[in-house]
């Protein structure tokens, strides 16, 4: 049993919708119309894209293909991650790239390989979507956790220095901002786990059942999303924020000022 | 002990300090005193590495200050500022924070030997028990000098250190620093703390303007404007 198709009238609809808070916000003069009209513009051309090249590479379904584009997705969250938190991309790219691809291929080798298994063990329709699920996740958390550290310690320098006054090594004297980053960054996730079901709606699990599957295996796959995610948020901003270590600190554990974008 | 040899210390384009040159011998007790922003502080903290000169060194014993000694140097020297950061809730945990760091682990300081040093502060033991949130401003000044006392650090760098204390505060500090011989480079505009110092370096826009050896009159005037 497949979803019932969207007939291109019905979009339509959907896309009249769309007027509503238009009006809403015009009426009540937010200034935001235009910006309303761009996003929901960019969302179509976006979709549009990634339903076109989902298709491709259902298609394709080619080993070196498929990782590439993981690799690819991870890319660009990086990109994203440093620019959302403040951050030189060129400073931090290698170590971000690193700490998200650890932890992604992390859970996807867990979740995939060997509680899935699909045939072949790469295929697109398991890999592409589970991967970008994680990554966009993963994106997200350390957006958070790297700009709550260093503008925690950029802004309280003399007591960070303080700490390495009481014979604190880099790591030593980082932990009580990493600790309070990694917190940060874990919060909302663990507010989605633990109201689940009960306020938000499980994404994967309502695509698959509308795609067909039971709700018993619908459920399964959840619960492996969920632990698969918050897995890797965990691991990814604890790594990231360790790794970038090496590079936002000079020779004397003093924080750099050129990683930042301003 | 210290020296300056020519340090510059730059943010961007700005000079923060300039071609500062001056040293500290062993058990000297030296006063930088000067306008607000006039580069004092930024001098204590360069000792600790706090800032890469950008020409000129800073000298601990015989080295250079370098990557590979500013772990001996920051265990020897103790910068207690105005508002002393702590680090913990409690102030027993703050005291004792130094102790959980690979470097001090397993040299925690037996309780006869905290109430001592608490006792020569002023301090009664009773406020290990207290948040670190209650105590006053002056309370704090102490727990981070004790603290320091505890790491048996031989040099302070003091930046307005009295301030904020009160007289019977004052004199404890004063007569803890004066009963032992510390190195001393502190940053103060008190009256009181310039009579247990020996050498006083007038320093206006990020340069040294004059060294002398008894406190100036005019000092106290130059206070007056800060």
């Amino acid at each position: 049993m497949e979803a019932i198709n969207i007939s291109y009238r019905a979009m339509i609809i959907l896309y009249a919708l769309i007027t509503v808070p238009v009006l809403i916000c015009f009426f009540l003069k937010l200034g935001n119309v235009k910006q309303i009209l761009i996003a929901v513009l960019r969302m179509t051309v976006q979709l549009a894209a990634m339903g076109l090249y989902l298709d491709f590479l259902f298609r394709f379904n080619n080993v070196w293909v498929n990782f590439g584009w993981v690799i690819l997705m991870i890319a660009i969250a990086n990109i994203t991650v440093n620019r959302n938190s403040g951050l030189r991309t060129a400073r931090m790219f290698l170590t971000v790239m690193l700490g998200l691809t650890i932890s992604a291929f992390f859970v996807i080798v867990i979740f995939i390989f060997i509680a899935i298994r699909p045939e072949p063990f790469y295929d697109a329709r398991y890999l592409i979507p589970i991967s970008g699920m994680v990554i966009g996740n993963c994106m997200r958390a350390n957006t958070i956790a790297l700009e709550r550290f260093y503008a925690s310690i950029k802004k309280n320098e003399r007591e960070f220095l303080t700490y390495l006054l009481m014979g604190a090594t880099l790591r030593e004297a980082a932990l009580p901002y990493i600790r309070e980053s990694v917190k940060s960054a874990l919060a909302p996730h663990l507010a989605t786990l633990a109201t689940l079901g009960l306020v938000s709606l499980p994404g994967m699990m309502t695509g698959q059942i509308l795609g067909g599957s039971t709700p018993i295996v619908a459920i399964k796959y959840q619960i492996g999303i969920m632990i698969a995610i918050f897995t890797a948020i965990t691991v990814t901003t604890v790594l990231n924020l360790l790794l970038s270590l090496k590079v936002a600190f000079n020779e004397y554990s003093i924080l750099k000022r050129d990683i930042f974008r301003n | 002990m210290v020296r300056f040899d020519t340090v510059t210390v730059s943010y961007g384009n700005t000079s923060i300090i300039q071609d500062i040159t001056f040293g500290v011998e062993e058990f000297e007790r030296v006063v930088l005193y000067g306008k607000s922003g006039s580069g004092k502080s930024t001098v204590l903290t360069t000792i600790v590495g706090a800032h890469i000169p950008e020409s000129g060194t800073v000298y601990f014993g015989e080295e250079a200050v370098n990557k590979r000694n500013i772990g001996e140097v920051r265990r020897t020297v103790s910068c207690i500022g105005q508002e002393p950061v702590l680090g913990a809730e409690k102030t027993r945990d703050a005291l004792l924070l130094p102790f959980s760091y690979r470097a001090h682990r397993g040299k925690a300081p037996p309780d006869e030997q905290i109430n001592r040093i608490l006792h020569d502060l002023q301090l009664d033991h009773e406020i290990l028990e207290k948040d670190v949130s209650f105590l006053s401003s002056g309370e704090k000044q102490r727990i981070a000098i004790a603290r320091a006392l505890l790491l048996d650090k031989k040099i302070f760098l003091l930046d307005e250190v009295t301030s904020a204390l009160d007289i019977e505060s004052k004199r404890a500090v004063l007569q803890l620093f004066t009963s032992t011989p510390y190195t001393i480079i502190s940053v103060s505009h008190d009256p009181d703390w310039f009579k247990i110092c020996s050498r006083f370096i007038k320093i206006a826009n990020g340069r040294i303007v004059e060294i002398t050896a008894t406190p100036d009159p005019a000092m106290y005037a130059v206070n007056g404007e800060d």
